[in-house]
């Protein structure tokens, strides 16, 4: 079977920029496969050429096996996509936008009243339904983003930035959303330019800057290339060696240090354990007073990946 | 595990409707569409009340030479096609309705026809209105089975407009600008082609214009004389030629199928002098020759709209 997406040296400039260069992407199916990059890397414009929206002055996307073109209609039924910041029409309710959209895939009568309500659950949007999309905040734009993004059951599900603007519970949500999505058996391509959240969710990441793709493997490979991994430090009151050897037991923990009252606690997982790790404390009788995560920020990443991948010249 | 789910591909016909559905749930929600059709209804009100100013009681021809009028086709053109295209670019609701196993010829198609259905109802309800209007005030009503004539005809003067503001929309991706264009073409030719048919000696290049076109007279006798110093003007014999008049001529043409036009040149500033007579034409060949330049129109400006839409790319 063909990958999912597939670009060969896509390029797009708009005049003089080139915010896409010669990338070269692959999306295995099945897979959860993060597109990173900080703001104006080309993450959007690579999106848009795969479904359609803007035609690439270079090279080539396959997106299910297909070449991709402006106004190709029936490849449209394999994929679900949310838009960055996606808007709708504010005329419409919620349910009728669905509704309407479900038609345009075919589904008939007892097809959308079956998914809609499911849909409208797993986004969080259940009650307000029946409100005019123009009464919607944000985040709730956001939501009924990706339940139209998922109406169709697509074997593709391309996500835009799908927690921007979202707090901090919805940011958790979606995440959780897109786990779920996925054990579903659709492959899902998502971008984002916060590392953490992609570390969270996916399974597979390329790292893009500037247009141009630095990194593209496993989680676990990038993470490797990325310097160590996350760190966390916790300060303990009477910390004992109970607590340590608790600690110890749990497979993700690789060797601790200790300064004073605080455990330095290298992860080998990008997993949130923290509840875990606390928990495994508390049981040990240590008392937890503070806990922070020592991870990178996206420059330091960049900086790191550009200096191993092109010589130090960003 | 691979993914086996066979989908049904939609057919065009549950494509089309869809789209079609999505757009009437907008034009009907429109608040702008609302004050047209208010307009409207004001419009043919005064229709009903002109006349009888001059102390015409009876005029049996009342509803079949009824029309919603010239300045109401381009508004509601401008109301239900204005943002049809545009707007979808301006509020950024193209994004995912373009990646929607739907094409752009179709989105086009639905929205054409759903911009059709939205007019037609509003004519639909005026017409009614304006029969209702007629019995009222005039009496009687002759042949009103050819009321649905004159409708038809006002629809295909509408989209003579309808095509200009969707090709304007869709080439500038602008609504307020596509409204300006519209409008704008529609005063200049409505002054123009004032100005062309009082003064000149040949005013027949304004047959292939949208607007009035030239004022003549069909021998015939019947209606109603108005007279407004000096000049007198007929109910019913008073035709005009361009593709404003689409259905009043189509009416007449069914109804005198072989009577002549006369067109005069009158001098305005001496409205003493007798018309003079210029040349004559028959009822059918103008008739044919309207709906002949309206489609012309409606085939270009809507193949621009559509062109300009099949090729955009979306850039936000
Ligand atoms: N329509 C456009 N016209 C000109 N430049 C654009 C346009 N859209 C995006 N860009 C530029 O292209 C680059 C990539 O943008 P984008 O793909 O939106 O990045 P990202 O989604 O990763 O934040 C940026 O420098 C942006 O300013
Ligand atoms: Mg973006």
């Amino acid at each position: 079977m063909e990958p999912a997406i597939e670009t060969t040296n896509l390029t797009k400039r708009y005049g003089s920029l080139t915010a896409v260069n010669q990338l070269n992407l692959k999306v295995e199916r099945n897979t959860i496969h993060g597109f990173l990059g900080p703001n104006g890397a080309g993450k959007t414009t690579t999106i848009k050429i795969l479904v359609g929206l803007l035609r690439a002055s270079e090279g080539t996307a396959r997106v299910l096996g297909q070449e991709v073109h402006v106004d190709q209609a029936d490849l449209k039924l394999g994929i679900g996509y949310m838009p960055e910041l996606p808007r709708f029409p504010k005329h419409l309710k919620g349910k009728e936008l669905l509704d309407i959209y479900g038609r345009m895939y075919g589904m008939n009568q007892l097809e959308r009243r079956a998914q809609i309500p499911k849909l409208l659950d797993l986004v969080g949007l259940k009650g307000r339904e029946n409100d005019l999309i123009g009464k919607y905040s944000k985040g709730m734009q956001q939501r009924i983003g990706i339940a139209q993004a998922l109406l169709n059951s697509p074997e593709l599900v391309i996500l835009d930035e799908p927690s921007i603007g979202l707090d901090p519970v919805g940011m958790v949500e979606v995440r959780e959303l897109v786990k779920t999505i996925s054990k579903e058996g659709m492959t899902v391509f998502v971008s984002s330019h916060l590392l953490f959240e992609v570390e969270q969710i996916c399974t597979h990441i390329t790292i893009i800057n500037r247009g141009v793709a630095l990194v593209s493997d496993t989680l676990q490979n990038v993470s490797n290339l990325i310097s160590g991994p996350i760190t966390l430090q916790v300060e303990i009151v009477n910390l004992n060696e109970s607590v340590i050897a608790a600690l110890k037991n749990l497979p993700y923990v690789k060797d601790m240090t200790k300064s004073n009252n605080t455990l330095n606690i290298p992860l080998k997982t990008f997993d949130d354990v923290r509840a875990e790790i606390s928990k495994t404390i508390t049981n040990a009788g240590g008392i937890i007073v503070a806990m922070n995560t020592k991870g990178h920020s996206l420059e330091e990443v960049f900086i790191q990946l550009i200096n191993k991948t092109q010589g130090g010249k960003p | 595990m691979e993914r086996q789910i066979e989908k049904q591909r939609p057919t065009w016909l549950q494509r089309f409707w869809a789209i079609t559905r999505y757009e009437m749930l907008w034009n009907i929600r429109k608040k702008r569409f609302i004050g047209a059709l208010i307009f409207a209804f004001v419009l043919a009100t005064i229709q009903f009340a002109l006349p009888a100013l001059f102390n015409i009681s009876e005029n049996p021809y009342f509803a079949i030479t009824f029309s919603v009028g010239n300045l109401s086709f381009v508004l509601f053109a401008i109301v239900t096609a204005m943002n049809s295209i545009s707007g979808e670019y301006e509020s950024g609701t193209i994004v995912p309705l373009l990646t929607k196993p739907v094409s752009r010829t179709m989105v086009f198609l639905g929205k054409l026809f759903a911009i059709f259905l939205t007019i037609l109802t509003a004519y639909a309800v005026i017409y009614i209105y304006s029969i209702v209007g007629g019995i009222v005030v005039y009496g009687p009503q002759y042949n009103l089975q050819l009321v649905p004539l004159a409708l038809i005809g006002d629809i295909i003067s509408t989209f003579i407009w309808v095509a200009i503001v969707l090709a304007a929309g869709s080439v500038t991706k602008n609504s307020l600008l596509a409204f300006l264009m519209a409008f704008g073409l529609f005063i200049a030719l409505a002054i123009g082609g004032g100005l062309i048919s009082q003064l000149s000696d040949n005013p027949s290049g304004l047959n292939y214009i949208p607007g009035s076109g030239v004022s003549g007279t069909l021998n015939v006798s019947g209606g109603q004389n108005i007279t407004v110093s000096n000049i007198t003007v007929n109910t019913l014999s008073s035709v005009s030629t361009g593709t404003d008049s689409i259905g009043n001529n189509m009416v007449k043409v069914v109804l005198y199928p072989t009577s002549n036009v006369s067109f005069y040149h009158r001098d305005i500033f001496n409205f003493t002098a007798p018309p003079k007579l210029l040349f004559a034409e028959s009822m059918g060949l103008i008739a044919l020759r309207s709906i002949g330049v309206a489609f012309v129109y409606i085939a270009v400006f809507l193949f621009i709209a559509w062109y300009a839409f099949k090729r955009s790319q979306v850039f936000e």
